[in-house]
């Protein structure tokens, strides 16, 4: 038996389930190698990724030997800090070099990168150990839809096999909640981070646009992509942040702002914090399920037990404003992406991207342009709103996550949210679990911050997190 | 208002085969059409900006000396 940080004393078997924090004291009181947290992981992706496909590549001989590596370094006491060895895997829209980057599709087959992305090779600095590539939706995109069409197997929700995952990272979402990964890198350009964390029961991060490069990750849609990570604590994310976030000359629109340090104030508490709470989204928000809803009332309770001032917030413009300028620029942008490949070669793209590529073909530049100055309308008058509170606390994903054999409600789950509000707007936007419905499956809200406050954001989901139990279950799998 | 005719096949196909695209099947068209119309619509119902000064947001800098 392994004792834990948190005092709880874990069954080596059960390692796979460990937080990142909790893995990294033990690694560095020598308590833990590497070597054996490394095969550990791999054994669990032998066990369960058969039916879970979590992962398209598994690296394995890659990751033992950058184990042995690490648990060299750190008995020699070169320990380089809490994710020296650590292992994670990547969605498959990362480049490794001389690791084949599919992007989930037929057009990539047989490309093998040269380049690293630059938060992956952040992470590889830090000593984290690298266990594959993740699945994805194709090049990380589509129209919600999973058409079954593609050439990996969809991953499953290992809270129920039977379900999604959330989108677009798929296999990020899958691998942290059933213990194939301790942490995930994903990419968010309507929800993508943070709707697989909500349908499996993660905290998914999404920070201010220009805080994390994205320079290395195959592009979706330049000016709303954001790249982050899935993590299963709240203190695990604040980990993965800090070694990923900063500017990166790679990446044209990287912000060059100070990183603090986020575990400082991490555990400081919200005593005094003004956090701004929307339950009402006119019309759009009927579609929120109960469950959702009242999860995320309670979770203003307990914050407000905590010494949080809560106040009663709206957004200042209607969901349908927000998604529909995020569509539009979407659209063009993503078409503009990948134009040749659709001219040329559309039979080989699964059915969801061929009909986004088909949209983004049909966008007039005028209706592209007025989306981009709806956006920076959007993102002015949110940020008023933001900057009157401390931070937001709202709905992410409306519903839990759907079942596959009733395809009607699977795109209904990333398009009736209010992910893409932020993609809009930049602000950081943490999606975290509020518990768990009838059926089990996770609930979720994302807490928002001021433009590069990741750290209150951060601190407020810390307080939610430590006073409620959430993080106590695991799926059966 | 006039009611907006839906795109027909012959229009998207002649459409689709000037701007490049020249290989979708009869089934593609048809879902091209359909979405053109959805795109079209979706296009017409954003705001447009009162002031002709508006510039929108965009990603042209030149490099900071």
């Amino acid at each position: 038996m392994n004792k834990l940080a948190m005092g709880r004393d874990f069954d080596i078997g059960a390692l796979h389930f460990a937080s990142v924090t909790d893995a990294s004291r033990l690694i560095q009181t020598g308590a833990l190698s590497p070597i054996e947290l490394v095969e550990t992981f791999l054994a669990r992706i032998d066990a369960v990724d058969g039916e879970l496909h979590s992962y398209i590549t598994v690296l394995a001989e890659r990751a033992r030997a950058a184990a042995k590596l690490a648990d060299a370094e750190i008995k020699a006491g070169r320990w380089k800090g809490p994710l020296h060895g650590i292992p994670f895997a990547v969605k498959d829209n990362y480049h490794v070099t001389g690791v084949p980057t599919t992007g989930g599709s037929r057009l990539m087959a047989d490309y093998v990168a040269d380049d690293t992305s630059t938060i992956v090779g952040r992470l590889a600095q830090a000593g984290a150990i690298l266990l594959g590539k993740l699945n994805t939706w194709e090049y990380g995109t589509g129209n919600g839809h999973v058409y079954h069409d593609l050439p990996y197997e969809v991953a499953r929700n290992p809270w129920d096999l039977r379900r999604f995952t959330g989108g677009s990272s798929t296999g990020a979402g899958a691998s942290v909640a059933a213990g194939t990964a301790m942490f995930a890198l994903g990419s968010d350009t309507g929800g993508s981070i943070r709707l697989p964390a909500a349908a499996c029961g993660l905290q998914g991060f999404k920070a201010t646009f220009g805080r994390v490069s994205r320079a290395g990750c195959i592009p979706n849609c330049w000016s709303l992509d954001h790249t982050g990570a899935l993590c299963w604590t709240v203190e695990d994310s604040a980990i993965v942040l800090q070694t990923i976030a900063g500017y990166d000359s790679r990446d044209p629109s990287s912000a060059r702002t100070e990183v603090p340090d986020y575990r400082q104030s991490l555990h400081q508490g919200v005593r005094g914090l003004v956090i701004g709470v929307v339950s009402d989204f006119g019309p759009e928000g009927s579609a929120l399920d109960a469950a959702n809803a009242v999860a995320i009332e309670r979770a203003a309770k307990v914050l407000e037990g905590r010494g949080a001032i809560i106040r009663d917030v709206t957004l200042p413009a209607p969901l349908t404003q927000y998604r529909d300028a995020a569509r539009i620029i979407n659209w063009a942008e993503s078409f503009s992406i990948h134009e040749q490949d659709f001219l040329a070669r559309n039979h080989l793209m699964g059915q969801a991207l061929r009909e986004k590529m088909m949209s983004g073909f049909m966008v007039r530049a005028v209706d592209y342009i007025a989306a981009l100055r709806l956006r920076k309308a959007l993102a002015k008058a949110t940020d008023a709103l933001v900057r009157s509170c401390d931070a937001l606390l709202l709905a992410n994903a409306f519903h839990v996550a759907p079942r596959f054999d009733e395809p009607d409600s699977v795109p209904l789950f990333t398009s009736e949210t209010a992910s893409s509000v932020f993609n809009i707007t930049g602000h950081p936007a943490l999606s975290i679990c509020t518990g768990f419905d009838g059926g089990g499956l996770p609930l979720n809200a994302q807490i928002v911050g001021r433009y590069f406050d990741e750290a209150t954001v951060l601190k407020v989901a810390q307080a939610f997190e430590s006073a409620t139990p959430w993080r106590d279950r695991r799926p059966d799998l | 208002m006039t009611e907006i005719p839906a795109t027909s096949l012959s229009e998207i196909e002649a459409y689709a085969r000037r701007h490049g695209l020249t290989n979708l099947t009869p089934e593609h068209l048809s879902r091209l059409a359909e979405l053109a119309d959805k795109v079209a619509a979706l296009g017409r119902s954003l705001p447009r900006m009162p002031s002709k000064e508006d510039e929108p947001a965009h990603s042209f800098r030149v490099p900071q000396p």
